[in-house]
């Protein structure tokens, strides 16, 4: 009798302990999505004074500068699903990287101080984008792991949660961050 | 390490060889006094006849040969400090014209135990040898630390303390090329760490440090290292795939597994050690430089760390 009270309470003990992990590692997953959302909003907010101070030197790349305002314009339209943001970034990225390029043209705005740093931020912009998309996989690898594996699996048939999709590597994340790239490509 | 050792260098091993040679001399002397001293007292011993002659004869060796022995220590604090005044100071010269030595201060405790490096505080810490100077824009020092800590066990025969080694050997300290706020710690994955992670991951309730287990990417940097964070993504922020090879690149050319901790804007790597360095030999000559290319090459070593973890880089807002 004491034995099989003793199972009910160390199974129900263990169930608690499942299930909260599994609550646990759902929320982790939310929360590193957050941090990435909170990052592009950084970088998003970079936009306008980069515009400005590109805008006062260079005279023949309009197309470039159009091209980020308008993403900037729907970056700023609010209302945008998770894969939109992402998206926007990977379009975002490649653009000022094209405008960064064509920065070679300007030595006096290669030299503007606020460009400089506006250009470092953006790289350091860069940067946490690429680790918080990794702590975002490593979070959905470990809620994956979780809900696939027994027990787990029995707790998440219940709970109806389904594995995610981690995000695709970009390739900023693939290689190394060189400046010599960064900077004079 | 091949590379020559300039004109001045070898100049000035050659006058302190003499010095050398005068303070092995007068440790000979003194060793023989005491052992001659220890062997008369036996004789004493064995020959109760002799015994007060053994016992004047012998004490008056030892009392001979310990004032040798403070005559000696004398010359070899003063042969020391020319050693490291002249041979290690223009040796890192030879490196880097930025470099300094400072060989009578080290890493203070205070900022070993600020550094994170290790858990455990230390009941007895010395520090010694400290270099500084700059590898192009990133500041750094290296200091020879030994840090111990202790426990004490109740025995029929009373309490008896056992000193235990946190860490002989040296603490490396660079300014960061990124910014962060938080801390990152990179403990060597032995069973014990190892057990602590597993546990922290499966059940977080026992998580009470206020630090993360973070799981990276990179097979043997995971294979090496356990990492904790009190931030996530800022750790991958500094744990970059490419840190990541480099900092095992960095531990595969050492014997024993390296610890790093970032904190303060600064990063932390501690080597530990088997032998202390930058200490002038005293039975070897001088002139046979196997001791000081030894010094020489551990000094480049360190200075290296700076290029190989590029923290020359400063394109994150970090100047």
């Amino acid at each position: 009798m004491i034995l099989a009270a003793l199972i009910i309470v160390v199974l129900l003990i263990a169930g608690i302990v499942i299930y909260n992990s599994l609550i646990g590692k759902k929320n982790q997953v939310t929360n590193a999505f957050s941090a990435i959302d909170v990052m592009l909003k950084k970088r998003f907010d970079l936009l306008p004074n980069l515009i400005e101070t590109v805008k006062q030197y260079t005279k023949y790349e309009g197309d470039l500068l159009s091209k980020v305002v308008e993403l900037r314009a729907q970056a700023n339209a609010g209302n945008l699903t998770n894969d939109q943001k992402l998206n926007l970034d990977k379009q975002l990225t490649s653009s000022v990287k094209g405008l960064m390029v064509t920065v070679e043209n300007y030595p006096d705005l290669k030299a503007n101080q606020n460009f400089l740093q506006l250009q470092s931020t953006w790289a350091e912009s860069e940067e946490q984008i690429a680790a918080a998309r990794r702590t975002y996989n490593a979070a959905v690898t470990d809620y994956n792991d979780a809900i696939m594996m027994f027990p787990g699996s029995i707790f998440a048939g219940m709970m109806n949660y389904q594995p995610m999709n981690v995000l695709a590597n970009t390739e900023e994340e693939r290689k190394n961050i060189s400046a010599k790239e960064l900077f004079n490509s | 390490m091949s590379d020559p050792i300039n004109a001045s260098l070898q100049s000035a091993l050659t006058e302190l060889e003499i010095q050398r040679k005068e303070v092995s001399g007068v440790r000979i002397k003194s060793y023989s006094f005491i052992a001659a001293g220890i062997g008369l007292a036996i004789i004493g011993f064995l020959f109760p006849g002799l015994l007060i002659a053994a016992a004047i004869g012998g004490l008056a060796l030892l009392i001979t040969g310990i004032v040798f022995l403070s005559k000696a220590t004398d010359k070899f604090n003063s042969y020391r400090h020319e050693f490291k005044q002249r041979i290690i100071a223009a040796a890192l010269k030879t490196i880097d014209q930025s470099l300094e030595l400072e060989y009578h201060s080290g890493l203070s405790e205070q900022a070993f135990i600020n550094s994170r490096l290790f858990a455990q505080q230390p009941d007895r810490y010395s520090s010694q040898d400290q270099i500084y100077g700059s590898a192009g824009k990133t500041r750094f020092s290296f200091s020879e630390v030994h840090a111990e800590y202790k426990t004490v066990t109740q025995t029929k025969n009373g309490r008896q303390e056992h000193w235990h080694t946190i860490l002989k050997g040296i603490v490396f300290c660079a300014d960061f090329n990124k910014n962060f706020h938080g801390l990152t710690l990179i403990k060597p994955k032995d069973i014990g760490s190892a057990l602590g992670a597993w546990i922290t991951d499966k059940i977080p309730l026992f998580s009470t440090s206020g630090k993360e287990l973070v799981k990276l990417e990179n097979p043997d940097f995971d294979k090496t290292f356990v990492t904790w964070s009190s931030d996530q993504v800022e750790a991958r922020y500094i744990l970059t795939p490419a840190m990541m090879e480099k900092l095992c690149e960095l531990d595969s050319r050492c014997r024993y597994t390296i610890s790093a901790s970032f904190t303060d804007s600064c990063m932390y790597i501690a080597f530990p050690l088997d032998k202390d360095y930058f200490e002038p030999p005293v039975f070897k000559s001088l002139l046979d430089q196997t001791t000081l290319n030894e010094d020489i090459s551990l000094i480049r070593f360190m200075y290296n760390i700076i290029h190989q973890l590029d923290l020359n880089t400063r394109i994150w807002g970090k100047e």
